[in-house]
């Protein structure tokens, strides 16, 4: 339908930068999930990406249409992008119907009334809104607001949809029911779709590929597994996954290039990185916690266990270091006991203590 | 050079953008216009001030049209007369003007308490009846207290008192200080009892709970914790209040003038009639300064208390109504008693009058419907017609309702496009620049900025013609007085319209003017009718603003009741007022009744 191709785009409020020099590329019919905490310019760009916001430098394309470009002094205006956005108050139009708030965006674009009502009718017989057309928008659940925004959406058809944290007002149950429903929606009509969202279970379970940004700056573009697996950076690594990664600050041990050490404990990474001091990420089920002394194991001790359903997460102490393990739910670990530590070297990563970069293992 | 033309386009074409934005357009030509509705007029006034005037030749052999002058304002502050014309009225604005503030803010304030605070019967009838002195034009209280304490000393027929007691009243109840503080604290203590309410009503009675557990008495609690509590908002409404009683004119004209006691607002007048205009401009500019002193330290004021007093609590929050225990009654009738007297003795009082066909002899064979419905008779009034067949009269009514309606419809529309450009382009110092200047006429004393007009549109200068004498001149500075309520009124109604609303109808293809119609107007439209319904009222009533403005042809109902009270035909004078507050009173009632017109109200007391 249509890709995007965002180039080297930079957005200024004053003196503080929230786009800074942002390049992407999104396939056409890909569902993208700009992700981050607040502030990083997820929702910047998404509004410059409808044409809500003027960027100061940079270029747009949508499908084989340059919106926005600097050096072409073009600006097309957001309703001439063909183009969908559902907001995160969804913005429902008070003083008008169901029906009337999906019917705006066919009345602009002066559809003939006989297809205006068949698209209108289809689309609020899909979402399951005919019997609630004739009422207006305080009259319904948060979950049915939703519906309509979406409805909203629909009926113009758009190549493109943006969404800027559209569940964010939901309970967290009706959250994951709309979640199912909105990636069915979407891939029925197979529109380029771009999310916003603060919420890293919604990014990874949705989308085809996540952008991960901190401070106007794309820090990582990767399919959902790879963000968790391989973290391109301590950031990203700190930002992703619940609960958190461990990460320990190693220094390079002389005598061998592979083992890092500091001053509780030391461990053999197999490979050489080649740099004075690493960071290791490692996540919690990395950790392989056993009652029982084993080969290379270290000795922690138990500070705190944390029952969550299907498994029990366990905070472990040796001297300055904290970590997190994961462990399975019929564990029977108490705060106070002793337990032995051995870390899975193959699926740890290792940063660059410096850039906080990650570096590869040839 | 290449990127330098690519940079000049790029340069081009952003200035063609904001050129071509409806809101810039907008925004642009409401700053020019307001620029020389408001600001100029003012340089204007001061510049005549300081320039000798063609009329000045009789006053000074030194006299050059055109030149730049001091003469005028060392004649109104260090010649013989500056006494007479400047000192006098100064110190009887001030010593009226601070009597009528304490005597307003005490009452407003006691009863303020007794509606917000404390379980006095009768509250939810008693609260609208208390507003109605504020209501009606003020001249209608001065002309029901000439009515009662008339004196016969300074000619025309007695009082009601006279023929009651027998005995003339004392002239400094007829006339003066005592009258003008009393009817001016009669008019204005609504609107310090709505402020004073206002910050009650934010009281946690929780405070007061807490110190009743630590056993103060109730005296103690409102001495100790509910009055410091209100204290900034108490001392703001003293400023605002004696703000507005200096800009006074027709209250304190008739019941000063006869015996020759002036303010500043009535020497502005007085001067003007007697051909002294540089001199009456000198006076009107003393005045707004003074006004302007007076808001800058109430915001000074405010500004500073008012963050450290901030008692509205988003949790737990609950207001207990004081029991007043066996003075709940007594309470209550004072209340009534009081409220009766301010709020409709006066229009009884107008409403007799204006049925007497000799006024001040009170009988049942004096009683007529003549100055109501009679025709024109030689040996009444000089022949003026009753009410209804009055062609002056009838003229009046109609330019009231026209000048009223038309421009509470162009104020408020006016009002909200610049409310829409001030919210919606909060970072553009344009957009703040134009919502600083449509407050501005709030600062004028409403006489001065008629005199302002008066300078300013008395020739035509290039394409504008010379408006004075004319209807539109009425309806401009009319539209102009309002809008600082209505920009007010629009920006807390489009406040409430969410960015976001707009921007889904802008993604959706909506043009500027389709968004503005389909989504703006109507989601304001609740704001936008209670707002028009204000102003409407407001310039009903209006006098000191226009009554320089006014000529025959022109004349409203304000203007026509105070010339018939000047030439001493009161019944026609009463009967004229008592239209006009009957009109307000009507007008205020739909406002309650379309619901969120109490509010509006309230706001525009309150801002």
């Amino acid at each position: 339908m249509a890709n995007i191709i965002i180039r080297n785009l930079t957005k200024k409020y004053g003196s503080a930068i929230a786009l800074n020099n942002v390049s992407l590329e999104i396939d056409s019919g890909e569902f993208l999930v700009l992700l981050g905490p607040s502030g990083c310019g997820k929702t910047t760009l998404l509004r410059c990406l409808a044409g809500l916001e003027t960027p100061d430098e940079g270029e747009i394309i949508i499908g084989d249409t340059v919106m926005f470009s600097s050096l072409d002094k073009i600006m097309t205006p957001p309703g001439k992008r063909d183009l969908g956005m559902v907001f995160q108050s969804y913005a429902l139009w008070p003083h008008m119907t169901v029906r009337d708030n999906v019917k705006f965006g066919l009345d602009v674009l002066k559809t003939p009334a006989n297809i205006s009502k068949e698209t209108l009718d289809n689309v609020l017989l899909n979402l399951g809104m005919d019997q609630l057309a004739d009422r207006y928008p305080s009259e319904l659940s948060g979950g049915q607001q939703q519906r309509v925004a979406l409805a909203r959406l629909l009926a113009t058809k758009p190549p493109v949809f943006l969404m800027d944290e559209p569940l964010s007002n939901l309970d967290a149950r009706l959250r994951m029911d709309m979640r199912v429903e909105l990636k069915r929606f979407q891939s029925d009509a197979g529109a380029t779709t771009v999310y916003v969202t603060h919420d890293q279970t919604e990014a990874m379970t949705m989308s085809t590929r996540v952008v991960v940004m901190k401070d106007g700056q794309i820090q990582q573009v990767a399919a959902p597994g790879d963000l968790y697996h391989q973290p391109s950076n301590t950031f990203v690594a700190d930002f992703i996954g619940m609960p958190r990664i461990n990460l320990i600050t190693l220094s390079a041990d002389k005598s061998d290039k592979s083992i890092y050490i500091n001053d509780d404990m030391s461990i053999d990474i197999g490979w050489v990185p080649g740099v004075d001091e690493i960071v290791l990420g490692a996540h919690p089920e990395d950790l392989v916690v056993s009652k029982k002394i084993t080969s290379s194991s270290e000795e922690y001790s138990v500070t705190a266990v944390l029952p969550n359903g299907p498994e029990t997460i366990i905070q472990l102490t040796r001297g300055k270091t904290v970590v997190i393990a994961r462990v399975a739910h019929d564990s029977t670990y108490s705060v106070g006991e002793s337990v032995y530590v051995n870390y899975t070297t193959s699926a740890l990563n290792v940063y660059d203590a410096k850039s906080g970069l990650i570096i590869e293992s040839n | 050079m290449s990127n330098f033309t690519t940079q000049k386009k790029w340069f081009d074409g952003a200035i063609r953008g904001l050129l071509l934005n409806p809101v810039n357009i907008a925004l642009a030509l409401l700053l020019v216009v307001l620029a020389y509705l408001v600001l100029w007029p003012f340089f204007q006034l001061v510049l005549e001030t300081l320039t000798w005037g063609e009329g000045d030749r009789r006053l000074s052999r030194d006299a050059v049209p055109g030149e730049f002058t001091w003469f005028h304002w060392l004649q109104a502050t260090a010649s013989p007369i500056a006494g007479k014309m400047l000192y006098g009225p100064l110190i009887n604005t001030l010593i009226t003007g601070i009597i009528a503030t304490i005597i307003a803010l005490s009452a407003g304030g006691i009863l303020a308490w007794c509606v917000v605070r404390s379980d006095m019967p009768g509250k939810g009838w008693l609260q609208p009846i208390l507003t109605l002195p504020y209501i009606i034009p003020s001249f209608a209280i001065a002309l029901a207290w000439e009515t009662v304490f008339r004196s016969p000393k300074v000619g025309g027929q007695p009082g009601l008192y006279e023929s009651f007691l027998g005995v003339a009243p004392p002239e400094w109840i007829s006339y003066g200080t005592v009258p003008i503080s009393i009817t001016l604290a009669i008019h204005y203590f609504p609107f310090a009892y709505l402020l004073v309410a206002g910050a009650l009503a934010t009281i946690d009675s929780q405070m007061e709970e807490s110190a009743l557990i630590s056993g103060a008495g109730k005296l103690t609690i409102l001495r100790r914790i509910t009055f410091p509590v209100v204290a900034p908002a108490f001392v703001a409404a003293f400023i605002l209040t004696f703000g507005k009683t200096i800009g006074q004119f027709a209250l304190p004209f008739l019941l000063g003038a006869p015996v020759q006691f002036h303010t500043v607002a009535t020497m502005v007048y007085a001067n003007l009639a007697l051909g002294l205009d540089s001199l009456a401009f000198v006076l009107a500019v003393i005045l707004i300064v003074i006004s302007l002193v007076s808001i800058w330290l109430s915001n000074r004021f405010v500004g500073k208390k008012s963050s450290r007093f901030e008692t509205i609590g988003g949790k737990g929050f609950r207001s207990r109504e004081v029991a007043l225990g066996q003075w709940r009654w007594p309470v209550f009738l004072t209340v009534a008693l009081f409220a009766f007297i301010v709020g409709i003795l006066p229009l009884i009082l107008l409403a007799v009058q204006s049925v007497m066909l000799i006024d001040g002899f009170f009988g049942l064979e004096n009683l007529t419907w003549h100055f109501w419905t009679g025709g024109s008779n030689p040996d009444i009034a000089f022949g003026e017609p009753g009410v209804f067949h009055n062609n002056n009269i009838i003229g009046a009514t109609w330019n009231t309702l026209k000048l009223a309606s038309i421009s509470a419809v162009i104020a408020s529309v006016i009002g909200l496009i610049i409310a829409y450009i001030v919210v919606r382009k909060a970072d553009n110092p344009l957009a703040q620049a134009l919502d600083q200047i449509a407050f501005i006429p709030f600062l004028f004393p409403t006489i001065a900025f008629g005199a302002m007009y008066l300078t300013l549109f008395a020739e035509p200068v290039g394409p504008i013609p010379a408006l004075y004498g004319t209807f539109s001149l009425l309806v401009l500075i009319s539209v102009v007085s309002r809008l600082p309520y209505s920009v007010k009124t629009g920006v807390t109604a489009v406040t409430q319209i969410g960015k976001e609303l707009e921007e889904a109808a802008e993604v959706a293809g909506a043009s500027w003017s389709q968004r503005f119609r389909r989504i703006v107007m109507p989601l304001a439209s609740a704001g936008l009718t209670s707002g028009m319904m204000v102003s409407f009222v407001g310039v009903m009533r209006e006098l000191s603003l226009i009554i320089l403005l006014i000529t025959p042809s022109t004349r409203v109902l304000m203007t026509a009741g105070f010339g018939y009270a000047e030439e001493g035909l009161t019944q026609l004078s009463n009967a004229l007022v008592l239209i006009v507050a009957i009109l307000t009173i009507l007008g205020e009632l739909i406002l309650w009744w379309i619901g969120k017109g109490r509010m509006a109200r309230l706001r525009e007391k309150l801002d």
